[in-house]
């Protein structure tokens, strides 16, 4: 019996197998969707948990990790909209925060976890348009269907997230 | 080109999404340009470090978490189908008894393994800290009650919004406290299934978490619309539910007697007690 047929059986130790499998990268996403690795723990719990429920309308169509990322994908951005609705929380508001002074300029290469640091700190809306385009690689007209926004709005969310990078990680 | 392109085209130059034209026209002019040349320069090593960014491994006790939630869920339906199969075997039992005047006797065993109670007691706080608490100071989302305009629009003043952060704060220190309170007495019964030393490490990690929460607690009560204090306290919070997770889930692998499993678990307190 394969992975999937043992996991909808409702064996645990097959459902462990999936989530080692995938886990890292659902949880790298929620992470960087979220902002904040906390509630990147509590959406992939609430992701896998899902996929447990809905394992049984799992087709076969396209790959278990394909499925399991859409899966991550659309709970991500359930929570964000959601987060967005409760915090009514613009990202013009958050372009006056204190916390965005530039650092000084600093010729080592970037590191990864400033990096990572730093995308947690993006304000809302540029941060999601930004790890769903430079990160995941979706194109724009992807990330603006993605976030039920324009095109062109996609477009200047992710060039303010890379100005916003630059002076996060001290590159101006 | 001797006027400066705007970021916008050096940004869209970067990644490389401008057309030939476009692309040589500005060449032309950072050729002569330093400041432009480096502003690129700073784009391209932001879009090749993002392009390195690797993955991250969730912590030890996020399996464990969802074990706990699907073995309830299971335990649930369980119980769900052997309801349903008591009122069905009650049904068949009934016509059968009409029928030939004899009882069915019990049914067979549901395939769905039931979980230790105090398991599922886990299970039930750990999913209460993911749903109920993501309290934030300073953003009103909880049902606090609110006044109505006659046109039954709502109408919050400034006292009404510091009264409200108030309620939600007094309802997220309560939610908080029951799921410490209910974690504390599983890993308190089950203390004895962990080493000496990881026991001492944990209890003397709990110590200083409770003097934490003490002190931003002291700092709400003299200060209440303060957020940072609000904020500090929630966070203390988390750290203590965090940190009986882990304990909760260490004590569930050494019960399985899963050793990879533990010791990712003490890894893991390690490098936060460092």
């Amino acid at each position: 019996m394969d992975l999937v047929a043992r996991c909808r059986a409702g064996e645990v130790e097959a459902f462990e197998t999936l989530y080692r499998e995938h886990a890292a990268r659902l949880y790298t996403l929620a992470c960087r969707m979220a902002g904040s690795r906390e509630d990147g723990e509590d959406l992939l719990q609430e992701i896998f948990l899902q996929a447990y429920r809905k394992l049984g309308s799992f087709k076969g169509d396209s790959s278990i990790g394909t499925w399991l990322y859409r899966l991550a994908l659309n709970h991500c951005l359930d929570y964000v909209r959601s987060r967005r609705a409760k915090m009514n929380k613009l990202t013009e508001t958050l372009d006056a925060d204190a916390s965005f002074e530039p650092t000084a300029r600093r010729e080592t290469p970037i590191a990864r976890m400033d990096l990572e640091r730093a995308v947690e700190r993006l304000p809302e809306g540029c941060r999601e348009a930004f790890v769903l385009h430079d990160v995941e690689g979706f194109d724009h007209k992807e990330v603006a269907d993605l976030l039920g926004i324009a095109e062109g709005t996609s477009k200047s969310q992710v060039f303010k997230a890379r100005m916003k990078l630059r002076g996060l990680l001290g590159r101006r | 080109m001797n006027v400066h392109p705007n970021e916008d085209a050096l940004n869209a130059y970067a990644e490389g999404s401008l057309t030939a034209a476009d692309a040589a026209a500005i060449e032309q002019h950072m050729a002569s340009c330093v400041s432009c040349r480096q502003f690129v320069d700073e784009v391209r090593e932001i879009l090749r470090a993002t392009a390195d960014l690797g993955l991250q491994d969730p912590p030890a006790r996020a399996w464990t978490r969802i074990e706990r939630a699907i073995q309830l869920e299971q335990a649930d339906k369980a119980r769900a189908d052997g309801a349903r199969a008591d009122g069905a075997r009650a049904f068949q039992a009934s016509e059968g008894e009409i029928a030939s005047g004899h009882d069915h006797g019990p049914a067979k065993a549901g395939r769905y393994r039931l979980w230790l109670p105090w398991l599922a007691a886990a299970a039930a706080l750990v999913l209460a800290t993911v749903v109920g608490l993501r309290y934030a100071p300073g953003r009103s989302q909880t049902g606090a009650p609110t006044s109505q305009a006659p046109d039954g629009s709502a109408q919050v003043s400034a006292g009404d919004a510091a009264q409200s952060v108030e309620y939600e704060l007094r309802q997220a220190e309560a939610h908080y406290e029951n799921a410490i309170k209910g974690l504390e007495q599983i890993a308190n019964a089950e203390q004895n299934a962990l080493d000496p030393r990881t026991a001492a490490t944990l209890q003397k990690n709990l110590a200083v978490i409770d003097q934490a929460i003490s002190e931003s607690r002291a700092a709400v009560r003299s200060q209440p619309a303060s957020e940072p204090a609000q904020q500090s306290l929630i966070e203390n919070f988390k750290t203590k539910i965090a940190l009986l997770q882990d304990t909760v889930a260490l004590i569930n692998e050494m019960r399985k007697g899963n050793e990879a499993g533990a010791a990712r678990i003490v890894s893991g307190l390690k490098q936060k007690g460092n």
